[in-house]
């Protein structure tokens, strides 16, 4: 199966910020969220994907094609979608339609009419008129119309109403059933990561903190509470992200969950009172805070 | 514009091209015969009669108007059917390409034939006398060249670029309102908005040859280009008009003579170089309602397919090219003969259409000059 | 670099979708201009010349920014660079669309102006100034459009574009302290002065140097940002 794209090694330094040593790697037809916060380096990582930006060091591989010596070929298959990103404002969405018609071969008619319809988007209109949620959608069907093997959304659910963000989604797990097509997409919002993404990457500080399949990180993630006071050197215990006392209790979030942690507590005086899964913003928020890098 | 011609309703279009065209070749030859272009024609003859004077300013004023509406109207067509790059390889096909071609080679003609004449005449008109007194001065300043006859295709590519200003601007709007309005309201307002251009330059109004582009030129011309796009997109204006073809034939009929009056009292002079207010209202109001009429009279009964007067409208824009200097050559040459001036006219005018003809034949229809001048 | 020639010809096509109206506005002031010269009337005349300096300067004023800054303020150079495009394709794009934006009425009006210095009763030694004075125009828009190329501050590219044009005054004035080329404006026949011949070159050989090596050293970026 070929990696729907492959980045191993890839440095990139920009003035106040660095990405450093990135290895990731997607195979074809999965989805991937990519989770970090402001600054933490997800546009610089998709517009290295895009061949927008060159790698320091490293190499970027996108469908086959080495980046960004073959960016053309590589953009004809992808679709990108960024939050900076403005289309014409005096021109309609009917006028971009047929402009990236032009361009994309591939670009389907019929698809984009039904997108029209249910993004509630008029194609005659200009779009600066259009609201923030009315522009990212037409940026999404200009990208989604033509039927990319990727798609490389930066942030496609932020500053959407509710409504908007529901009907993104909906769009978006269409392109799921479609085999071949992978979707690469960033956000802080955890929710639609979990409910999307079939891998998971974490972004910190130009680092990649973890990155796993979805179930591997639930499974892997517990919040364990305890009875008894936590010891100083419980936070060096590599599978343990975090420790905080409570009065009595110890809240303890661990990152590698096996059934041997309970006795190992015990043996210190922790009783373990409960043991949760967490959900994947907690897991991303204790991961960052932990500083912990995979 | 052969395809076109498919269409049947732009016959008569095609066809009042066709005549206009013959009368441009028997309105230069008649003015050597009008006295009051005596001291200003070039071939003007030594014998005139002022009945000349009576009939040549009609197809004056109507000419040229004439053959800008269609030209818009045509432009209008092309752009429906072909799209704007269409219209722009067309014009440089058409107009921009053989004007390039043409004007050195029209300009030389004339200018050698005008020298030849000057020097070998033996009964010069005032002008060629003019012009061999300034030769014999080694210090006389060499004039600026014009665009002699050809001026109509510089127009007409001036008109394209404006005609895509206002497709771009959108500046039809009004113009399309008015078309949508009884034709009364265009026949009545148009030439007092062309009673403003004509009041700046002498009348009978000049033809504007010079090489930069003039405001009243502009004006002028340009409102019957405009006309004749915005009546592509509204032809049912010319059906509501139709009632109108006789009041308007009379109205012409009163208007006339009393330009001609008019004209005749108002002798151009260095105090007043411009037309008189009147004066350049009768030649607006004669120029609107004459193309009407004409417009109307051809959708009548020229609207059917004729092969003579396809013939004539194919050979017309060579024949156009051509004819000038053709006709100052014969013209010189007749100067010398003791013929009465309807003989002469008549020979100038056959022997040119001959030509023209015989060399549209032999040198444009059968060869790839059809594409661009056929 | 392979030249993406459809995509080229794609961007242009949108580029000039994008800015037609007022390239038409611009087109329009130019023939009023023109017909201003033609009424052959001093006053007509001074306003006519002074349109056309306007619009050959505004022209390429309009051209720089509307073809690059305001692509880069309005963020629409994201949008355009995610389609198949190599930064080489966008520079000789924009350049092309440059070329005749600007490049065209840049001629005709050169070509109209001196023509009509020859043709008309005004002086011929008319003809090398005003050559010169165009020639600078030409030299102020190739820095100004390198400099638009390579830097990507708003506020530094609109100074470049303005700060050149508006040099065109003490340029003038300099050329009338040259006396080879003064003494020769009211003369009625061309005259090729040293100096005149030395400034016109350096202006050609400048523009032509300055956007050659923008070209090349964008050539070499491998990636937009």
């Amino acid at each position: 199966m070929t990696a729907a794209f492959s980045l191993s090694g890839i440095a990139k330094r920009y003035p106040h910020f660095a990405l450093q040593d990135i290895s990731l790697q997607l195979p074809e037809g999965q989805i991937m969220g990519l989770v970090g916060v402001n600054g933490a380096g997800k546009t610089t990582l998709l517009r290295l994907l895009t061949g927008l930006a060159a790698p320091d060091a490293g190499e970027v591989q996108v469908l086959g094609h080495r980046l960004p010596e073959e960016q053309v070929a590589a953009k004809r298959d992808i679709g990108f979608a960024s939050e900076d990103m403005r289309l014409y404002r005096s021109q309609t969405l009917r006028w971009h339609m047929t402009l990236v018609q032009r361009i994309f071969p591939a670009w389907d008619e019929t698809y984009a009419d039904e997108l029209l319809r249910r993004f509630d988007l008029r194609a005659e209109q200009a779009v600066g008129g259009f609201s923030h949620g009315q522009r990212v959608k037409a940026l999404l069907l200009l990208c989604l119309a033509r039927r990319p093997r990727l798609l490389l959304l930066d942030e496609p659910t932020t500053g959407l109403d509710p409504v908007a963000r529901i009907e993104v989604l909906e769009a978006l797990s269409d392109v799921l059933r479609d085999e071949q097509r992978s979707v690469l997409f960033s956000s802080h919002n955890t929710h639609d990561v979990e409910q999307l993404a079939d891998t998971i990457t974490f972004l910190h500080n130009g680092r990649l903190v973890d990155s796993a399949d979805k179930e591997s990180f639930l499974d892997r993630w517990r919040r364990v509470v305890c009875q008894g006071t936590a010891p100083a050197d419980l936070q060096q215990w590599p599978e343990l992200a975090s420790v905080r006392n409570s009065g009595s209790l110890v809240e303890i979030k661990a990152r590698h969950w096996n059934e041997q942690l309970p006795d190992r507590l015990a043996s210190l005086g922790l009783q373990v009172q409960r043991v949760d899964s967490m959900a994947l913003e907690d897991i991303f928020v204790t991961a960052v805070r932990s500083g912990a890098v995979a | 514009m052969d395809k076109a011609l498919q269409s049947g309703r732009l016959h008569y279009m095609d066809h009042l091209r066709a005549l206009a065209m013959l009368a441009g070749v028997l309105f230069h030859a008649a003015l050597a015969y009008s006295p009051l272009m005596q001291p200003f024609f070039p071939t003007a003859d030594r014998q005139s009669s002022p009945l000349v004077d009576v009939f040549v300013w009609l197809p004056h004023l109507l000419r040229m108007p004439l053959f800008f509406t269609v030209s818009g109207f045509f432009a209008a067509w092309i752009i429906a059917h072909r799209g704007p790059t269409g219209l722009l390889r067309q014009r440089i096909r058409r107009i921009a390409l053989p004007f390039i071609v043409a004007w050195p080679l029209v300009f030389l003609a004339m200018s050698a034939a005008t020298t030849w004449a000057a020097n070998h005449v033996q009964h010069p008109s005032p002008l060629l006398r003019l012009i061999h007194d300034w030769q014999a001065n080694p210090d006389a300043p060499s004039l600026p060249p014009t665009t002699a006859h050809l001026w109509f295709l510089y127009y007409l590519l001036l008109f394209g670029i404006l005609h895509w200003i206002a497709r771009t601007l959108d500046f039809a709007a009004p113009g399309r309102w008015l078309l949508r309005h009884s034709p009364g309201l265009l026949l009545l307002g148009l030439p007092l908005l062309l009673t403003l251009a004509l009041a700046s330059v002498s009348a009978p109004h000049p033809a504007p040859e010079g090489l930069l582009p003039q405001f009243w030129a502009i004006l002028f011309y340009g409102a019957f280009f405009a006309f004749g796009a915005l009546l592509y997109g509204q032809p049912e204006w010319l059906e509501r008009a139709k009632k109108l073809l006789w009041p308007l034939l009379a109205a012409c009929a009163l208007c006339y003579p009393l330009f001609l009056w008019q004209l005749s009292m108002e002798t151009p002079s260095i105090a007043a170089p411009t037309a008189s207010w009147l004066v350049a209202l009768l030649e607006g109001c004669l120029a609107v309602w004459l193309t009407v009429a004409s417009l109307l009279l051809g959708r009548r009964l020229l609207d059917r397919p004729s092969p003579i007067m396809r013939y004539l409208a194919q050979s017309a824009y060579w024949t156009y090219l051509l004819h000038l200097p053709l006709l100052l050559l014969v013209q010189y040459h007749l100067m010398d003969l003791s013929m009465a001036w309807e003989w002469k006219f008549l020979l100038a005018t056959s022997v040119t259409i001959a030509v023209c003809l015989l060399s549209y034949q032999l040198l444009v229809r059968h060869t790839p000059l059809r594409r661009f001048v056929g | 670099m392979t030249n993406n020639a459809s995509i080229i010809r794609l961007l242009v096509a949108k580029d000039w979708q994008l800015f037609q109206k007022q390239l038409a506005l611009y087109v329009l002031a130019g023939i009023v201009a023109l017909c201003l010269l033609a009424l052959a009337k001093p006053w007509a005349f001074y306003l006519g010349s002074l349109m056309l300096i306007v619009v050959v300067v505004a022209a390429a004023c309009f051209s720089i920014s509307a073809s690059l800054m305001v692509e880069r303020k309005e963020h629409t150079l994201a949008f355009v660079m995610s389609l198949p495009v190599s930064p080489w394709d966008f520079t000789i794009a924009k350049l092309l669309g440059n070329l005749v934006t600007f490049g065209v009425p840049f001629l005709v009006l050169c070509l109209g102006t001196l023509g009509t210095v020859l043709f008309t009763p005004l002086p011929d030694g008319l003809f090398v100034y005003a050559l010169l004075i165009f020639g600078y125009v030409l030299f102020a828009y190739s820095v100004a459009l390198s400099i638009a190329m390579t830097v990507e501050s708003e506020g530094w590219n609109t100074f470049a574009m303005i700060g050149s044009m508006v040099l065109i005054n003490p340029f003038i004035m300099g050329l009338a302290q040259i006396d080879a080329i003064s003494s020769q404006i009211e003369q009625d026949a061309i005259v090729w002065s040293t100096p005149a011949v030395a400034i016109l070159l350096t202006q050609v050989i400048l523009s032509v140097a300055v956007l050659g090596f923008t070209v090349w050293h964008h050539a070499r970026k491998p990636a937009f940002y």
